[in-house]
C-alpha cells in the first residue's frame, strides 16, 4: 500500500516493527516501531513513558516526510 | 538418551464395556472416558464419537490432534501439562498408531481452529482424513472467550491431552507389535565414522507470538514466548516435551500429534550415520518483536556454530510476521558458515501474485515449500457435521468469513462451503508430511 | 469446432520487410503465413482469420492500432487468440504483448504468444499473457507454433494445466500449490536438499527469491508547518461496530473514519479487528497504532499545518498485495481530493 501511495506522488513514511519486511517490500521512508501488537506504546510502561515514546517517534516520522532522501532509508529514533 | 516407541496398530475403534486393546481393536468405555473428561468442571458438555477414513463427515472447529500414548514407567506423558515436570525422551513409550484423538468444539471456533473432511474432495487437504479418529466434542464455561476470535481453548485442549494419556494407558503393559528406537550419542562422544559425515542441527520455530499466556506452544509446560533458543534432544520432541498451542492460523499449525510424530526428525534419524551426523535440535520460537527475533537468530547461529554444525534445517510454524524469524535465522546461520535449508509454507494470495514470504533474502537459497495458505477451496455439503458448520464463517476462523461481496459467505445455506486453505486443520502439513509444493503458473 | 484468430506482423504476413513496418492493420479471412502451420497443429479448433499489422504502426500508434483491431474483432466468434511467434524481434514482441493483453481484457479469451527470452516483450507482458519460450530466429517457427498450439489444445479441451515450467511458458508470477506426482513428502525433500547442499551438489530450491520491486522516492515536503498530513493504517483500527465490516484477515475492504473532533482515540470508541496479533494493547489504547494524540499535539504546536480529518484503515494479515494495492489506489483518490501533502502509514 505504501508503494501505491508513493507511486501517486505522496511522500509516505512506513512506521513498522519488521524492518526487514519493509525493506523487502520496498518502502522508502521507514521509522521503526517497538512491536507488532503495540507499535507506539508498551502497555507495560507508564502512560508518561508511552506518551514520550509515541511523541518522539511520530515526530521522527513527520520529519522524515520533510527530508530529501536518495534511497530506502530507515530513520533513527532516540527513544 | 534412548527412546523406544512401542507401536500398536489400531485396525478399528469401537465403544464397549472395557477400555482395552486386543488384536488391533481399540475398545473404549464411553461413559468412563467421558466421566474422566467431566472431572474438569469447566467442561460443561462432552461427547465421544468415532470417525474413520471414508466417512461422510466434516469436523469443525477442530482445535487439536493428539496421539494416544502412555509412558510404560508411569512418567507423565506430557510433562508440565498432564502431570509433573520430568524428563521426556528416554525409556519406553507405547503408542496407539493409525489413529488420533481430535478435539472439536461443540459450537465455538476461532482463528486457530480448523476443518477436516474425512472423505470426498476435501479429504486431501488434511492428514487426519487418513486416520481413524476418536473425537472429543465439548463445550465449556469459558465465557470470557466465547465470542473472541483468539481463544486459549484451555479446557478442551487439556481434556484432549489427558484423555490421550487415559486411553493410551490401556496398552501400558502389553507387548507392542513393533518398536521404533531413537538413539543419539552425546554430541562429543560420537564414533569416528559419524564424525566423518557432515553434521547438522534441526532448528524448530514453534509458535509463541501471543504475549498473554495460555495461547502459545509449551515446552515442558513452559510458555515458549518466555524463552530464548536452547538445545534439545530430538527424542524430547518425539516424546511429549512440546505440545501445540492455540494461536496459529491453522493450516500452518504443528499439532501435538505432529510433534509426537515429527516426520522431519524421523527422516533425520533415518539419514543419521548414512549421509549426516544429526547433532540435535535447536529449539527456538517465534516472538513478535523485531528485537526478539534478532536475539533468537543470534542464539541459534551461535549454538549451531559452537556445536560445529556444518548444516541446518530451519522449520517455522507460521506465516506472516514469523517469516521474518525464519529468514533471520537462515541468514544468521549462513553468515556463521552453516549451510541451511528451510521448510515452510507460503502466502501468495488467492491470485497467487503476492510475495511468498513477507521477508526475503538472497541467502535463503534453499527452501522446501509445503503449500499456499491462501488457496481458495470450494467443497460440497457433507452428510454429517461434527461440531458446528456455522463456526467456519461466524467465529473468525483463519480461512472462513461471514460474507464477501464476490464470494458470499463461507457457509452456504445448503451446507456447501468456500474457504481458504488457511482454515484446513494443519492443512499445509508443514511438519514435513506435505505432499504439496508450490509452483509458478 | 472451436475458433482461433492469429495476429502477425508485416513480415510474416508477407507484406514486406522493414520498409513496410508502417503497414496499417488488416484482418483477412483464412490463413496467412504462420496461420497455416498453426491451423495444422490445432486439434478441434480452426484458425478463421489472420490479423496483420506493421510493427512500427503498432509501436507508434498503439491506441489507434489497438482500437482498429478491437473493431475488427467485434462480432467475430472466437474462443482463443494467438500472436507471433515473435522470436527475438523487440517491436514484434511488444506488439504481440499489447494486442494479446487488450484482447484478453475486452474479450476474455485465452491469449497465447511465443518469444525468445531476450525479447523485451517477455518481461513486459509475461504477467498478462501466456508467452511460450521461443527460439531466437525464424528457423524455429514450426517448434514455436507447435508449443503455442499444444497449449491452446489443452486449454480448449479443458485438460489439466501444469505449471509454467512444465508447460513451457514464462512464469506469470502466480504461485499456487500443487500435489507432487511422486507424493514425496516435504520431510524427505528437505533432508535431501540439505545433503546436496552440504556436499556441494546442485539442488533446486522450491521457493526462488523474487527480485525486489522498488518505487521512486517521492520528493520531501518543503514546508512541514503548512502541510496537511494523513494517517493510513493496516493495523485494523476501526470504530467499535466495524461499520464497514472490514475482514480480520485477507481484507478486501477499508474504511475512513472522522477523528477531527478528537484529541485522542478512546478505547470506548475504537478497537482493532486485526486477527494476526494479540489485540489487548490496541483495544485498551488505540493510539498505539493510530497515534492521534501525538499528531494532534504536533498540529497544535504548529509542527504540521493540519491533520487531515480522516484516517484510513484496513487489515494487513493474509491480505493479498493485489487487493492492498487496489485499496491504496482508492484511498489515494481521497487523499488527492483532500489535498494531503504527506502520509504516515502504521503497520503491525
Amino acid at each position: 500500500m505504501v508503494k501505491e501511495i508513493e507511486r501517486a506522488g505522496f511522500p509516505v513514511v512506513q512506521m513498522c516493527n519488521l524492518i526487514p519486511v519493509a525493506t523487502t517490500v520496498g518502502a522508502n521512508r521507514i521509522v521503526p516501531t517497538i512491536s507488532i501488537p503495540y507499535p507506539l506504546g508498551n502497555p507495560g510502561d507508564s502512560k508518561e513513558t508511552q506518551w514520550k515514546l509515541r511523541y518522539h517517534r511520530v515526530g521522527v516520522a513527520l520529519d522524515s516526510l520533510a527530508t530529501e532522501i536518495k534511497e530506502q532509508t530507515v530513520f533513527k529514533v532516540k527513544i | 538418551m534412548k527412546l523406544e516407541i512401542g507401536n500398536f496398530h489400531v485396525k478399528d475403534i469401537v465403544f464397549g464395556d472395557e477400555t482395552s486393546y486386543r488384536q488391533g481393536i481399540l475398545t473404549i468405555n464411553k461413559k468412563e472416558a467421558l466421566d474422566f473428561v467431566l472431572e474438569d468442571e469447566h467442561i460443561t458438555e462432552a461427547e465421544l464419537l468415532i470417525v474413520k477414513p471414508g466417512d461422510r463427515v466434516r469436523l469443525v472447529p477442530v482445535k487439536e490432534a493428539i496421539e494416544c500414548r502412555v509412558k510404560v514407567n508411569g512418567s507423565t506423558l506430557f510433562p508440565g501439562v498432564t502431570g509433573d515436570v520430568m524428563p521426556a525422551g528416554d525409556g519406553r513409550t507405547h503408542a496407539l498408531k493409525d489413529c488420533s484423538l481430535l478435539v472439536v468444539g461443540k459450537h465455538w471456533g476461532g482463528f486457530q481452529d480448523g476443518l477436516i473432511d474425512m472423505s470426498g474432495e476435501g479429504a486431501k487437504y488434511t492428514y487426519y482424513s487418513q486416520l481413524k479418529n476418536i473425537v472429543l466434542v465439548g463445550d465449556t464455561d469459558e465465557e470470557f472467550e466465547k465470542n473472541e476470535q483468539q481463544k486459549k481453548n484451555h479446557a478442551l485442549r487439556w481434556a484432549g491431552h489427558k484423555l490421550a494419556e487415559y486411553i493410551g494407558s490401556c496398552v501400558k503393559d502389553l507387548d507392542p507389535e513393533d518398536i521404533e528406537t531413537f538413539e543419539l550419542d552425546p554430541v562429543t562422544k560420537r564414533s569416528e565414522d559419524l564424525k566423518k559425515l557432515p553434521s547438522m542441527v534441526f532448528v524448530m520455530q514453534p509458535q509463541s507470538q501471543m504475549e498473554e499466556m495460555g495461547y502459545n506452544d509449551l515446552v515442558y509446560g513452559w510458555d515458549m514466548n518466555h524463552m530464548v533458543p536452547t538445545f534439545m534432544h530430538p527424542n524430547e520432541v518425539l516424546d511429549g516435551a512440546v505440545i501445540s498451542g492455540s494461536f496459529m492460523p491453522v493450516s500452518s499449525k504443528w499439532s501435538t500429534y505432529e510433534f509426537q510424530n515429527n516426520p522431519t526428525i524421523k527422516e533425520l534419524y533415518a539419514a543419521h550415520g548414512k549421509t549426516i551426523n544429526f547433532l540435535g535440535v535447536i529449539m527456538s520460537n517465534l516472538n513478535v518483536a523485531l528485537e526478539q527475533k534478532n536475539r533468537a537468530a543470534l542464539f541459534v547461529a551461535q549454538m549451531a556454530k559452537s556445536l560445529g554444525a556444518d548444516g541446518a534445517i530451519v522449520a517455522e510454524e507460521g506465516y506472516g510476521n514469523p517469516d521474518a524469524d525464519f529468514i533471520a535465522c537462515i541468514v544468521a546461520l549462513e553468515d556463521a558458515g552453516v549451510k541451511t535449508v528451510g521448510i515452510t509454507n507460503e502466502c501468495t494470495g488467492r491470485d497467487g501474485e503476492s510475495q511468498p514470504l513477507v521477508a526475503l533474502d538472497v541467502k535463503a537459497d534453499a527452501i522446501v515449500s509445503c503449500g499456499n495458505v491462501s488457496e481458495l477451496i470450494e467443497l460440497l455439503p457433507m452428510e454429517t457435521v461434527i461440531g458446528e458448520l456455522e463456526s467456519l464463517g461466524r467465529d473468525g476462523l483463519s480461512g472462513g468469513w461471514a460474507n464477501d461481496e464476490i464470494l458470499g459467505p463461507s457457509v452456504k445455506p445448503d451446507g456447501s462451503i468456500i474457504m481458504e486453505n488457511n482454515a484446513m486443520f494443519c492443512g499445509d502439513q508443514v511438519c514435513g508430511w506435505s505432499p504439496k509444493t508450490m509452483k509458478e503458473f | 469446432m472451436k475458433k482461433a484468430i492469429l495476429y502477425i506482423n508485416q513480415f510474416f504476413g508477407q507484406i514486406g520487410g522493414e520498409e513496410k513496418a508502417d503497414f496499417e492493420p488488416e484482418i483477412r479471412e483464412g490463413l496467412v503465413g504462420p496461420a497455416m502451420e498453426l491451423n495444422k497443429q490445432l486439434n478441434g479448433a480452426e484458425v478463421t482469420h489472420t490479423i496483420i499489422c506493421g510493427d512500427n504502426f503498432m509501436g507508434s500508434n498503439e491506441k489507434e492500432a489497438v482500437g482498429r483491431i478491437m473493431k475488427f474483432l467485434e462480432g467475430k466468434d472466437f474462443d482463443i487468440f494467438f500472436a507471433g511467434p515473435a522470436f527475438q524481434a523487440g517491436r514484434y514482441g511488444n506488439a504481440c504483448g499489447v494486442i494479446c493483453k487488450a484482447v484478453k481484457e475486452k474479450f476474455d479469451v485465452p491469449v497465447i504468444s511465443s518469444m525468445h527470452i531476450e525479447n523485451p516483450g517477455v518481461e513486459m507482458f509475461r504477467k498478462d499473457v501466456y508467452i511460450f519460450k521461443g527460439g531466437n530466429n525464424a528457423g524455429r517457427m514450426r517448434q514455436d507454433i507447435g508449443a503455442m498450439a499444444a497449449f491452446g489444445n489443452k486449454l480448449l479441451n479443458g485438460e489439466e494445466l501444469l505449471w509454467a515450467d512444465a508447460e513451457g511458458y514464462y512464469g506469470r508470477g502466480k504461485r499456487h500449490q500443487v500435489w507432487l506426482e511422486s507424493k514425496e513428502p516435504a520431510s524427505k525433500r528437505v533432508v535431501d536438499m540439505l545433503v546436496k547442499k552440504l556436499n556441494g551438489e546442485p539442488f533446486v530450491t522450491e521457493l526462488p527469491i523474487p527480485k525486489k520491486d522498488t518505487v521512486a522516492v517521492a520528493p520531501a515536503i518543503k514546508d512541514l508547518g503548512k502541510a496537511n498530513i494523513a494517517v493510513v493504517t493496516t493495523g485494523g483500527i476501526v470504530p467499535l461496530a466495524n461499520p464497514d465490516r472490514i475482514q480480520s484477515a485477507s481484507a478486501t475492504r477499508w474504511g475512513r473514519y472522522d477523528y477531527s473532533k478528537m484529541d485522542r482515540l478512546d478505547a470506548g470508541d475504537f478497537k482493532t479487528i486485526h486477527a494476526g496479533f494479540d489485540p489487548a494493547a490496541a483495544n485498551a489504547d488505540p493510539n498505539v497504532i493510530v497515534p492521534l494524540d501525538a499528531l494532534r499535539a504536533y498540529e497544535k504546536e504548529g509542527k504540521i499545518g493540519k491533520l487531515h480529518e480522516y484516517f484510513y484503515s484496513t487489515v494487513g494479515t493474509g491480505t493479498t498485495q493485489g487487493e492492498a494495492a487496489r485499496m491504496a489506489r482508492e484511498i489515494v483518490e481521497y487523499l488527492r481530493d483532500a489535498k494531503v501533502d504527506g502520509v504516515i502509514m502504521t503497520s503491525t
